[in-house]
């Protein structure tokens, strides 16, 4: 036993050691921003890069404060809290019906659904900003709002629908016996037992609404901006900002993190079903 | 079942809504593709399918699509090599996997231009974390986003970064569901470690495989956001995808008839190759859920 012992807690090991090393370069870019976003100038241009230096908190402040982040991030949260109260109601209704189907009727819409999620969004760009134009609609929450949760419907259903379907019928089925209509069962039975998928199917749509660029940069401007919107046309070129967009940077990161560690019991679920970049 | 009748109207508010703000948009998109037409010139010329064919004829147009392509079977390479090594050993692996797990998930999970971002400012020439280091070392780098080969190059790497933590998800996600007694009958019969990876564990994995590569490949005929803030499609054309060929017609040139039919031609080639793939991607998915 114990001769083989030994080469497990050495291969034990070398596992572990060769997954920090790699995880570790891997966040390198991470953990440079962050240590940028608390650098004075002096320090943040410096050849060979400095490690050791006076951390500062001045960026976050300025970012945030003075530079107007604090705006962008409302409109953000306006934007992501509107699409995931829209979007999650409806798609639960959707999926509840599709899980009480046939599989043979219900199987095609769901594959539909999946073609849908991989539309190019390029294309659908362009006729949203046209009509939004014609209907005097840029730069309006309504709008943004309601493409994100157009683009997000086919992922809050495949997820509602993966947990609708660990529901017994049976209990439908009694809860028609003892006289509750469709819209009571679903209500009063069925959506208090999905109440783990609500929360997953949430915190997925506010995360996708949060990191989507393609759909706020073109139909957003200067009231309604997101925060990737912000950045993008902030931190691009201008390497004397430096700090400053570092500090923004990693400001919107934060709240990600946040949701990751809520929902990481049902990452694999939520992503092999749709993938959080929709 | 009696109790089921009415249950289509459940499908009524979200699929009306997908009819309203997808299917409309992509029949006016394949209209306006007919046109002439400027976004903010007063007129309109239907010109039929002379857009397509201008594209069709295009060195421009090819030249995006080879990008296209060339990113995408670079990062689909990178992203499972490196994905599947990285399942691999967190299988093997049999503590602090959660851990490992979140830590090697950031780069997918935050905002991409955010990511992005934070590639830029380690690759941007002279102040970039990895000139400033080479330049202590007096060694002189190339211009990492300047020099087309590179530019290239690290539009895959980032692409690459930002999803093979995707890729390794999925991977290990099968991983788990893996016969346990085929393993170990083969390890009695003195298999070695790489041998039970080739010839039990990847077979077995055929699905989820050709799942993942098909929806990564669509996911490149999407990809906006990296290229965007990393390269914006330059130096000159060198990294310019079919997506940002897409949005400098639409949204720099304003020529949204144009656009359109490049819009709807991209359309085209992702149903394709969704066509092709579509059996195994019903497989996929059913086995995902």
């Amino acid at each position: 036993m114990k001769t083989r012992r030994l080469p497990y807690v050495r291969n034990q090991t070398l596992l572990f050691a060769g997954l920090a090393l790699f995880t570790f370069i891997n966040l390198v870019p991470l953990i440079w921003a962050a240590l940028t976003s608390v650098k004075n100038p002096a320090d943040a241009f410096t050849v060979p890069p400095t490690i050791i230096f006076e951390p500062t908190i001045t960026y976050h402040r300025e970012v945030w404060l003075d530079r107007g982040f604090v705006h962008y991030l409302i409109n953000s949260l306006i934007v992501s809290a509107g699409t995931m109260l829209i979007s999650v109601p409806i798609g639960s209704l959707a999926a509840y019906a599709l899980s009480r189907m046939p599989q043979r009727r219900a199987s095609p819409v769901l594959f539909g659904l999946f073609t849908i999620r991989m539309f190019p969004h390029m294309l659908l760009a362009i006729p949203f900003f046209v009509m939004g134009s014609f209907l005097n609609m840029i730069d309006t929450y309504p709008l943004l709002i309601l493409a994100l949760v157009a683009i997000n419907q086919p992922f809050t259903i495949w997820l509602m629908y993966s947990f609708f379907l660990d529901i017994p019928r049976d209990l439908d089925e009694a809860a028609a016996i003892d006289g509750c209509n469709l819209w009571q069962t679903f209500r009063i039975v069925i959506l208090p037992l999905a109440r783990p998928g609500l929360t997953v199917a949430a915190l997925f749509s506010l995360l996708l609404s949060y990191n989507e660029f393609l759909f706020a940069l073109v139909l957003t401007g200067i009231r309604t901006k997101t925060l990737p919107v912000a950045i993008a046309s902030f931190g691009g070129e201008d390497v004397s900002d430096w700090s400053i967009s570092a500090a923004g940077a990693i400001g919107i990161m934060l709240p990600i993190v946040l949701i990751m560690l809520f929902v990481q019991r049902h990452l694999v679920r939520g992503l092999t079903i749709g993938a959080v970049k929709g | 079942m009696r109790w089921q009748r009415g249950l289509w109207l459940f499908l009524v508010p979200s699929f009306g809504l997908m009819t309203l703000v997808l299917l409309w948009p992509l029949g006016y998109a394949a209209y306006l593709s007919t046109f002439d037409y400027h976004l903010g010139s007063p007129g309109m010329h239907f010109v039929g399918l002379a857009n397509y064919a201008q594209l069709l004829s295009e060195a421009r147009f090819w030249q995006s699509l080879w990008t296209t392509i060339g990113i995408a079977l670079g990062s689909v390479a990178v992203e499972f090599t490196s994905g599947f090594a990285l399942a691999l050993a967190l299988y093997r692996l049999t503590f602090s996997v959660r851990a490992f797990m979140i830590l090697l998930f950031l780069p997918h999970i935050i905002t991409p231009v955010v990511a992005t971002l934070f590639l830029k400012w380690i690759l941007t020439s002279n102040w970039g974390l990895i000139d400033a280091t080479l330049l202590t070392f007096n060694v002189n780098p190339p211009d990492w986003l300047g020099n087309p080969i590179w530019a290239r190059i690290c539009v895959v790497l980032a692409d690459a970064w930002i999803f093979t933590p995707f890729v390794m998800l999925v991977l290990y996600a099968a991983l788990q569901t893996l016969d346990q007694a085929q393993i170990e009958a083969a390890k009695i019969d003195g298999a070695g470690g790489w041998r039970i990876v080739r010839h039990i564990v990847l077979p077995s994995l055929v699905p989820v495989i050709v799942f993942t590569v098909s929806v990564r490949l669509m996911d490149v005929f999407r990809f906006f956001d990296t290229i965007y803030v990393l390269t914006g499609g330059g130096p000159g054309t060198a990294t310019e995808t079919i997506t940002m060929y897409t949005y400098q017609l639409g949204f720099q040139l304003l020529q949204v008839g144009k656009a359109s039919a490049l819009g709807i031609i991209t359309l085209v080639i992702v149903a394709a190759i969704i066509a092709a793939f579509s059996g195994i991607l019903q497989r996929g998915y059913g086995r995902s859920s």
